[in-house]
C-alpha cells in the first residue's frame, strides 16, 4: 500500500501540533472527508485547535451527520480556524454544531459571524427569533410558549457562537468579549420581555414594567455563563390600580425568568437571579418605583448600596427605567457617608472568602485570595469613598473604574496597569473554563487535559506556563491594598512627582478615616513624617508604609499601630538591618504591625531591644524556650559578670527579651494562656536563680569566704503554681540553713536576700522585677529569712489555717538542692493535714474569704468585672479548689498539684467535682486569666478590673477571637456568673442568695 | 437624611412642636424622658444626644455613664393631650454607648437582640396584649384604702360611668398616638377597665405599651382620677393581668397554624408552647417583677398559678383560644400569668426566647389541662404533671438565678441589675410588718 510508509511520519506530525492519542485521531483523520480537509500541509493547522483530539473527533461527528456542511472548511481558511478553535475549546459549542452542522456556516469569512459580534445586529437577531420587531420598543413577540423559547435558545447559541470566534479565533480583548456578552444577556432579556408580554392574558391590567440589570450583567462585564442578576420595577398605568398592575408585571417578572432558565429540549440560557432585590429572596419579586426608593431609603444595608454601583435598566419601558436609575443614584453616593461603611464592606469580604472550602480557596478564580472579587472589592470601595466628590469615578465595570481613577489621580496608573492586566488575565482564563463545557465555574480545573487545552487557547504552551501565570498574577492581586489604597496616601504628602495627579490632602483624609484611621490627620503627619527624605530610612520606609497601613488597618484601632511604629522607628531606624529586615520579609513586617496595634507592653519592650525584631521572623522563635534552656543562657551570661550588680543589670535584660518573645507569641496566637502562665514563670525562675547565685558569688567574693549557710527561695502564690501573669510581682520566702554555728548565718542570709530585691527592682532602661516576700510567717513585721528551723518551730506553734493554704503552693526551687527538699518535706504534713480539715477549720477558710469578698473589693469596682476578687474570678476558682486540697490531699495524693489546673483536673478524676462543674470552674479561670494577661499586653499596666474603654475592648476581642468589645464584657459575666454558682455551692455548701 | 427623618423635621416646623420629648425605658420598665428643643432634633438623628446613664435605674455604673440616646423616627408621635398649641412630641430612642456601639442594659436592645434570634430561624414575633387596670377616685394616700370610681362589673354598659367616658378619651388619644385598639370593656372589678391592643409586632406592642401607660395616666389626671396598674391593688378584687397573645409567622404564613393539627396548632406551635411550659418557672421573675405581683397570682380566677396549658381553658397558664374557622392567620396563644406592671420589652424577650427553645430542642408538649385548674386537688395536680409557679418574688428570683436561658435572652447586665434590685426589694419587704399581721396576731398573742 502506498500509504504505508506515511504512517510514522504522520504520527510525527500530529504530535507536534498537539495530538495527545496519534492512533485515535490518525484513523478519523485517513477517512474521508476528513482526510481531503488535513491532506498535506493543511495538518499543521490542527495546531489551531487547543485540543486536536477533541476537535477531530468532532469534525469526524459532524461530517457524520452532515458531511456537507463541512465543505466550508475546506476552501475558507479563516472558517477554519475559526471552527477548530472552537471545537477545539469549547465542548459546549462542539455540541451544538453537532446539533446543527449547518450553523459551522455562520463561520464564513464575511459571514454571519462579523455582524453578530456588534449590539443591534445581535438585538435584531435575537428579538426576531421569538417575533418581535427589533425597531419597534415594547413590541410584542410573536412566538410564545415552548416554540419561542426554544427559538431564542439556538439563535441565542449562535450568537454565543460568533462572540467565541471573535474570542478564540482572533483575539479580541476581554472587555470587548465581556461587553459583547452583556449585550447579548440585554437582548435575551428584551425577547423575554416581548414574549412574557404576549403571554399575557387578554384580560390583565396593563402595567409599566421595566428590568434592570445588576451584577457582572449592569456592568457590562457578563461572563460565557454566569447568573444574570436583575431587579425588576413595575407601575400601574395613570390612574390604574397599583395592586393589580403590580400582579400583571410580577406575571411578567416570573415569566421573563422562565423562559431565560427553563430547561427545553434545546437546553437553557442561564439562570435569572432577582436576589438583590429589596429583602432579597423575601421580598416582593417586583416593586413600584416608589417602593424602591422608600426601601433604599430606610432598609437598606451598606453591601446593596455597593450593588446598585451596577444598576443598569436593560429591558421593558426604557423611561421607567432611566426613572428608576436617576432616583436610585444619588443614594449611592450618599450612602458612603454612613459611618464605618469600609469596615462593614470589607468585614463581608472576609467572610465571602472565609466560606470557601480549605481545598479550593487556591483554584477559586472568583472568590479566592487574590482573585477576581479582590479587584472588584477594592475599585468598588475606592468608587464609594471617592465617588461622592468626584461624579468622574462614577462608572459601572470594573475596568472602566479602575481607569478613572487611575486617570484622576485616587490611584497609581502604573499600579492601575498591573491590576487591569491580572483582572484580565483571571478574566480570561475564568471564560476558557467556563468554555470547555459551558458551565458556571469559577474553579481552575485539576484535570491535566482541560488545563493543557486552556493553557493552548492562551496561547501557552504547557501547564506549567499557565500555573506560572496564575502565580504571577494571583500574587499581584493579593497586593492590590497596599498598591491601590495606600501607596497614593504617600504620593500626597512625599511630593515626589510634582507632574502626576495624585491625592489632595482631603482627599487623603477621607481615605483614611474610611479605611478606619480615627484620627486620619494625625495619621498623615506620621506618614508625612516617616516617608519624607531622601536618607535610605525613608526611602525604605516608603516601600513599607503601604504594606504596613494595611496591616495596621485591618485592627479596631490602626492610629496606635501606626503611632507604635513611629516611635519604634524613631528609635531604631538607625539600626540598618532593623528596616531592611521589616521590608525583605513580609511575615516579620506583618507579625509586627498586629503587634504594635494590640500590645502596647510589647512595643515598650521593643524600643530599647531591636535584635528583638529578629525573632519575629521565626515562629519557633516565638515559642517559649523552656527552663532548662532559660538556665543555661542565663547562668552563663550572669558568670561572666565582675559583680552582682553588672550579672543582675544583664540577666533583667535578658529577661526583658523572653518576655518579649512571650508577649508576641501571645499576641499573635502562637501559644495557649496555659503556656503564656508557664513560661512566665519559667522566666522569672530562670531569672531569680542566676540572680541569687550571682549575689552569693559576690557576698562570697566580698567576704573572701564561702555563705555560711545554706540559701534557699520558694516560690509562692501564683509562681508556686507556675501560673504567674504578665503584671505579677514574684511571691517568695526566703529560708536558710546554717552550715557553721559560728558565723552570724542569718545577717548574712538577710544580706543576700535583700541584695538580691534591691538589685532586681532597681529603677532603670529594664523592666523591674518586684520581689514580694509579704507570705512569710508573721508578714511584714517577721524576718525577711527565716531559718529551716524557724520555719518549723513556727508553724507547729502557730500555724493557721491560711497558712497552711498559701502553703499549697510553695515551691523551693533554688538555690540550694538539699534544703529545698527538706523544706518540702517540712511543709507537706501542713498543706496536706493527714486527718483532712477539721470542720472548725473549714468554716474559718469560708468564714476569711466571705470577709474577703466583703472587704477586699476595692470602693467603686464592679463585682461582675473584678478578675482577682469579683464574681466567678480568679480568688473564687483557687480558694474552691485549695479547700478540697486541705480537705482531701491526704487522701487522694493526685490531688498534690501545684496548679490550679492541675489540681482542678485531679479534683475531677477524684470525683470531687462533677465534669460539668469542672468544666466551668476551668472555663471561668482560663478566662479570667486570658483576659487580664490581653489587657496587660494592651495597656501595659496590671488592673484587675477588666477595662470597660470602648476601644481597649475592641482590640481585646480581636485578640482573643470574640467578635465585640460588649460581647467580650458579656461573655466574660457570664462564665464567671457560671463559676460562682458552683463555687457557692463547693465551697460554701450552699446557694447563695445574698447581693454579692 | 431619610424620608422618615424629613417628615419629622417637617411635622416639627408644620405644627409648631415646641418640644419633642425623648423616651427610653429603664430596666424595671420606667418610662423615662429627655426634652429637647425641635432645634436640637436634628443633631440628635444624626450624633444621638449624650446622657448621664447612671442617673438611670440599671443603665450604668459611675464610671461608664456616658451614653447616647438615638431617637427611632419611626416612632415619631405628638402626645395629644397637650392641646393644638404649643404641642409637644415623643419619639423613642435607642440606646448607645458613646462608639455607637448598642447599649446591653437597654431593654428595647434586649427585645431586638430577641427578635434577631428569632428572624435567624425565619420568624417574626407578634403580640396582643390585653391590658388590664383600675382607675380609683382619688391619688393614693397612705393609709386609705383606694375607692374604685364606679360599682359595675364585667362587660356592664354603663354610659354614665366615668369609666365609660374614660375608655373613649383614652382610646381616641390613642388612636391619633397612631395605637389601634382593638377592643375595651368594662373588667370584673370596680373600677376595673380593660383595653385590648391590636396586634403587631413585638417591638411596636412594647413601644405601644409604654405609650399605653402614659397615655391612660395622663387621661385619668384630666378626668380627676387615678389610674393604677399595680397587679393587686385590692384583697376582694381580682388583680390587672396583662394576657398576651402571642404568635410567629414565616413570611407571610403563621407558623402556628397548622389545619390537620389538634386545635389548628402545628407542631411549631406545640413546641412553642411546650418551651413556654418548661421554662415558665425561671421567666416569671421577668413577668410578675413585684412583690405585689404573686398576690394577684395567689388570688385564683383568672390569674393562673400552675404550669399547664388547655384549649380554650381560662385557668390555664397558657390558653389555645378556640379556633375560627378560615382565620388560620389568626391562630394565636395566649399567656395568662403576665401582669401590666411588667417591663414589656423585657417580658417580650424571655417569652420569645422560652418559645423558641422549645422548637430548637423539639420539646414535647405535655397533654393539656381539660379542668378548672382551680379546682384541682394538690395531688391531682401532682398526677397531672403540673407544677406550681414560684409563689413569691424570692422564690422566682431563686429560681430566675440559676437560669442561663433568662441570663442569655437579657444579657449578663441586666441579669445581673435585675437580680440585684430585685433581691433588696423582697429583703425589705421582708421585713414589713402587715395591718394583716397586727390585726390577726395582736389581738390574741
Amino acid at each position: 500500500m502506498a500509504g504505508e510508509p506515511r504512517v510514522p511520519s504522520l504520527t510525527g506530525q500530529l504530535l507536534r501540533v498537539g495530538v495527545r492519542d496519534p492512533e485515535v485521531v490518525l484513523p478519523l483523520l485517513l477517512a474521508e472527508p476528513l482526510a481531503a480537509l488535513f491532506t498535506g500541509e493543511a495538518l499543521e493547522d490542527l495546531d489551531l485547535a487547543p485540543d486536536p483530539d477533541r476537535a477531530v473527533a468532532v469534525l469526524a461527528d459532524i461530517a457524520a451527520a452532515a458531511p456537507a456542511a463541512l465543505a466550508i472548511l475546506a476552501h475558507d481558511h479563516g472558517a477554519r480556524h475559526r471552527a477548530l478553535a472552537i471545537v477545539g475549546t469549547s465542548r459546549g459549542l462542539a455540541d451544538h454544531l453537532v446539533r446543527r452542522p449547518e450553523d459551522l456556516g455562520l463561520l464564513a469569512t464575511g459571514g454571519a459571524w462579523e455582524r453578530l459580534a456588534s449590539p443591534d445586529t445581535m438585538r435584531a437577531h435575537i428579538l426576531e427569533a421569538v417575533g418581535a420587531d427589533p425597531l419597534l420598543p415594547g413590541a410584542h413577540a410573536a412566538r410564545t410558549g415552548l416554540d419561542a423559547r426554544n427559538a431564542l435558545r439556538v439563535r441565542y447559541r449562535q450568537v454565543l457562537l460568533a462572540i467565541a470566534a471573535h474570542d478564540l479565533a482572533h483575539g479580541v480583548p476581554l472587555d470587548l468579549v465581556a461587553q459583547l456578552l452583556s449585550d447579548l444577556a440585554d437582548a435575551v432579556l428584551q425577547a423575554a420581555v416581548a414574549v412574557a408580554r404576549a403571554e399575557l392574558p387578554g384580560n390583565a391590567t396593563p402595567c409599566r414594567f421595566a428590568v434592570i440589570a445588576m451584577g457582572k450583567c449592569g456592568g457590562r462585564e457578563l461572563n460565557y455563563v454566569s447568573d444574570v442578576d436583575v431587579i425588576f420595577v413595575g407601575e400601574p398605568l395613570d390612574g390604574d390600580d397599583t395592586t393589580a398592575a403590580l400582579r400583571t408585571a410580577t406575571t411578567l417578572a416570573t415569566n421573563v425568568m422562565a423562559i431565560c432558565q427553563d430547561l427545553t429540549p434545546e437546553g437553557t440560557i442561564w439562570q435569572v437571579d432577582a436576589a438583590l432585590r429589596p429583602e432579597g429572596k423575601d421580598g416582593a419579586l417586583v416593586r413600584t418605583l416608589a417602593s424602591h426608593v422608600g426601601y433604599y431609603e430606610r432598609w437598606a444595608e451598606t453591601w446593596e448600596f455597593q450593588a446598585l454601583l451596577k444598576a443598569r435598566p436593560v429591558a421593558g419601558d426604557e423611561d421607567l427605567g432611566i426613572a428608576y436609575l436617576e432616583a436610585i443614584a444619588p443614594m449611592v453616593w450618599s450612602a458612603s457617608a454612613r459611618r464605618d461603611f469600609v469596615t462593614e464592606v470589607q468585614a463581608m469580604r472576609r467572610r465571602v472568602e472565609r466560606e470557601i472550602p480549605a481545598d479550593e480557596r487556591e483554584r477559586e478564580l472568583k472568590l479566592g485570595p487574590g482573585g477576581l472579587r479582590d479587584v472588584e472589592f477594592a475599585v468598588q470601595l475606592l468608587q464609594l469613598v471617592h465617588g461622592p466628590a468626584d461624579p468622574r469615578l462614577r462608572e459601572r465595570g470594573t475596568l472602566a473604574a479602575l481607569a478613572a481613577l487611575a486617570e484622576h489621580g485616587y490611584v497609581g496608573r502604573e499600579d492601575a496597569a498591573v491590576m487591569a492586566s491580572s483582572y484580565r488575565f483571571e478574566r480570561t482564563l475564568e471564560h476558557r473554563i467556563q468554555l470547555l463545557d459551558l458551565r458556571r465555574t469559577h474553579l481552575v480545573p485539576t484535570d491535566e487535559r482541560q488545563l493543557r487545552t486552556i493553557a493552548r487557547s492562551l496561547q501557552l504552551r504547557t501547564i506549567e506556563h499557565l500555573e506560572r501565570q496564575l502565580h504571577h498574577h494571583t500574587r499581584d492581586v493579593r497586593r492590590i491594598h497596599e498598591k491601590l489604597f495606600y501607596r497614593p496616601l504617600l504620593q500626597a504628602v512625599a511630593r515626589l512627582d510634582a507632574g502626576a495627579g495624585r491625592l489632595t490632602t482631603e482627599q487623603a483624609v477621607d481615605r483614611l478615616r474610611a479605611l478606619g484611621y480615627r484620627d486620619p490627620e494625625g495619621a498623615l503627619r506620621h506618614v508625612e513624617a516617616l516617608s519624607t527624605g531622601v536618607s535610605r530610612r525613608a526611602a525604605i520606609q516608603r516601600t513599607l508604609l503601604p504594606v504596613l497601613l494595611g496591616w495596621f488597618a485591618e485592627t479596631p484601632m490602626p492610629d496606635q499601630g501606626l503611632l507604635g511604629f513611629r516611635r519604634v522607628s524613631d528609635a531604631l531606624g538607625t539600626t540598618p538591618w532593623y528596616l531592611r529586615l521589616l521590608r525583605d520579609d513580609s511575615v516579620v513586617a506583618e507579625r509586627m504591625a498586629r503587634l504594635l496595634c494590640h500590645s502596647r507592653l510589647a512595643t515598650e519592650l521593643l524600643l530599647t531591644a531591636p535584635e528583638a525584631v529578629a525573632m519575629l521572623e521565626r515562629a519557633d522563635d516565638l515559642l517559649p524556650r523552656g527552663l532548662a534552656s532559660l538556665l543555661g543562657e542565663f547562668r552563663l551570661a550572669a558568670e561572666r559578670q565582675p559583680d552582682a550588680a553588672t550579672a543582675v543589670g544583664v540577666l533583667r535584660s535578658l529577661r526583658r527579651r523572653e518576655l518579649f518573645r512571650i508577649a508576641a507569641g501571645d499576641v499573635l496566637g502562637l501559644i495557649d494562656v496555659v503556656e503564656v502562665c508557664r513560661a512566665l514563670s519559667d522566666v522569672m525562675e530562670a531569672t531569680l536563680t542566676a540572680a541569687a547565685e550571682a549575689v552569693i558569688r559576690d557576698w562570697e567574693q566580698r567576704h573572701g569566704r564561702a555563705l555560711p549557710t545554706r540559701f534557699a527561695i520558694v516560690a509562692m502564690g501564683r509562681f508556686g503554681g507556675r501560673e504567674l501573669s504578665y503584671g505579677s510581682d514574684a511571691d517568695v520566702m526566703f529560708v536558710h540553713d546554717p552550715i557553721d554555728a559560728d558565723a552570724d548565718c542569718l545577717g548574712a542570709a538577710i544580706e543576700v536576700a535583700s541584695m538580691l530585691t534591691n538589685l532586681l527592682a532597681q529603677p532603670g532602661t529594664e523592666p523591674p522585677l518586684l520581689i514580694d516576700a509579704d507570705l512569710r510567717p508573721e508578714g511584714r513585721s517577721g524576718s525577711l529569712v527565716r531559718s529551716l528551723r524557724g520555719y518549723a518551730q513556727y508553724y507547729e506553734r502557730w500555724s493557721l489555717s491560711w497558712e497552711s493554704q498559701a502553703l499549697l503552693r510553695a515551691r523551693p526551687f533554688a538555690v540550694d538542692a538539699a534544703l529545698c527538699d527538706a523544706f518540702v518535706a517540712l511543709i507537706d504534713g501542713m498543706r496536706y493535714p493527714p486527718q483532712g480539715l477539721p470542720e472548725a477549720e473549714v468554716r474559718e477558710i469560708r468564714r476569711i474569704k466571705a470577709r474577703v469578698e466583703a472587704e477586699r473589693l476595692p470602693r467603686g469596682a464592679d463585682p461582675t468585672l473584678h478578675m482577682k476578687l469579683g464574681r466567678g474570678g480568679l480568688a473564687d476558682v483557687e480558694w474552691l479548689v485549695q479547700l478540697l486540697q486541705l480537705q482531701h490531699a491526704a487522701a487522694v495524693p493526685a490531688l498534690r498539684e501545684l496548679s490550679t489546673l492541675d489540681a482542678l483536673d485531679a479534683a475531677r478524676d477524684a470525683s470531687l467535682l462533677s465534669d460539668e462543674q469542672h468544666e466551668t470552674l476551668v472555663a471561668a479561670w482560663r478566662m479570667a486569666t486570658r483576659v487580664r494577661n490581653a489587657q496587660m499586653l494592651l495597656t501595659g499596666k496590671s488592673q484587675d478590673q477588666v477595662s470597660t474603654d470602648l476601644v481597649d475592648l475592641r482590640l481585646m476581642a480581636d485578640v482573643l477571637g470574640v467578635e465585640s468589645g460588649p460581647a467580650l464584657l458579656e461573655e466574660y459575666r457570664r462564665v464567671t456568673r457560671r463559676a460562682r454558682l458552683v463555687f457557692e455551692e463547693r465551697f460554701y455548701g450552699q446557694p447563695d442568695t445574698s447581693a454579692l | 437624611m431619610d424620608k422618615q427623618t424629613e417628615f419629622v423635621l417637617r411635622s416639627i416646623e408644620e405644627r409648631d412642636i415646641r418640644f419633642v420629648r425623648l423616651w427610653f425605658t429603664d430596666v424595671l420598665g420606667f418610662l423615662k424622658s429627655v426634652a429637647i428643643a425641635p432645634a436640637e432634633l436634628e443633631g440628635a438623628f444624626e450624633e444621638g444626644i449624650g446622657f448621664d446613664g447612671s442617673a438611670i435605674e440599671g443603665f450604668a455604673r459611675v464610671h461608664e455613664s456616658d451614653m447616647l440616646a438615638w431617637p427611632d423616627a419611626s416612632t415619631f408621635q405628638i402626645l395629644p393631650w397637650r392641646g393644638e398649641a404649643n404641642s409637644v412630641a415623643r419619639i423613642f430612642c435607642d440606646i448607645t454607648m458613646p462608639d455607637g456601639s448598642p447599649s446591653f442594659a437597654d431593654p428595647r436592645y434586649v427585645l431586638k437582640r430577641a427578635l434577631a434570634k428569632a428572624s435567624d430561624m425565619g420568624f417574626s414575633f407578634y403580640t396582643h396584649p390585653e391590658i388590664e387596670f383600675f382607675l380609683f377616685k382619688e391619688e393614693p394616700k397612705p393609709g386609705v384604702e383606694p375607692v374604685p370610681v364606679d360599682n359595675f362589673g364585667y362587660f356592664d354598659h354603663s354610659p354614665h360611668g366615668i369609666g365609660y367616658d374614660f375608655r373613649r378619651l383614652a382610646i381616641t388619644m390613642l388612636e391619633q398616638m397612631g395605637i389601634s385598639v382593638e377592643f375595651s370593656h368594662h373588667e370584673g372589678a370596680p373600677g376595673q377597665q380593660e383595653i385590648d391592643l391590636r396586634y403587631a409586632d413585638a417591638l411596636t406592642t412594647a413601644d405601644n405599651i409604654m405609650t399605653f401607660r402614659a397615655v391612660v395616666k395622663e387621661v385619668a389626671l384630666g378626668q380627676g382620677v387615678y389610674a393604677s396598674f399595680m397587679p393587686k391593688p385590692s384583697i376582694k378584687y381580682p388583680g390587672s393581668g396583662m394576657h398576651t397573645h402571642l404568635s410567629l409567622f414565616e413570611g407571610d404564613r403563621n407558623a402556628f397554624y397548622d389545619p390537620s393539627g389538634q386545635y389548628q396548632l402545628s407542631p411549631v406551635g406545640r413546641q412553642f408552647v411546650a418551651g413556654l411550659l418548661r421554662h415558665a418557672p425561671e421567666i416569671t421573675a421577668v413577668l410578675n417583677q413585684y412583690v405585689n405581683s404573686y398576690k394577684r397570682l395567689a388570688g385564683g380566677g383568672e390569674a393562673p398559678a400552675y404550669v399547664c396549658w388547655g384549649h380554650n381553658n381560662r385557668s390555664a397558664m397558657v390558653r389555645v383560644p378556640m379556633y375560627k374557622p378560615g382565620k388560620g392567620n389568626s391562630t394565636r396563644i395566649e399567656v395568662r400569668s403576665l401582669d401590666t406592671a411588667c417591663n414589656p420589652y423585657l417580658a417580650f424577650a424571655v417569652l420569645l426566647n422560652a418559645g423558641l427553645k422549645g422548637i430548637e430542642e423539639g420539646y414535647e408538649l405535655p397533654p393539656g389541662a381539660e379542668d378548672d385548674v382551680w379546682s384541682l386537688t394538690d395531688a391531682e395536680r401532682r398526677a397531672l404533671g403540673m407544677s406550681a409557679l414560684p409563689t413569691s418574688l424570692g422564690d422566682a428570683i431563686r429560681v430566675m438565678e440559676r437560669s442561663d436561658l433568662v441570663a442569655e435572652t437579657l444579657g449578663e447586665h441586666v441579669f445581673d441589675f435585675f437580680l440585684r434590685n430585685k433581691r433588696t426589694e423582697w429583703e425589705e419587704y421582708r421585713r414589713q410588718v402587715t395591718p394583716y399581721e397586727l390585726e390577726k396576731y395582736l389581738p390574741v398573742l
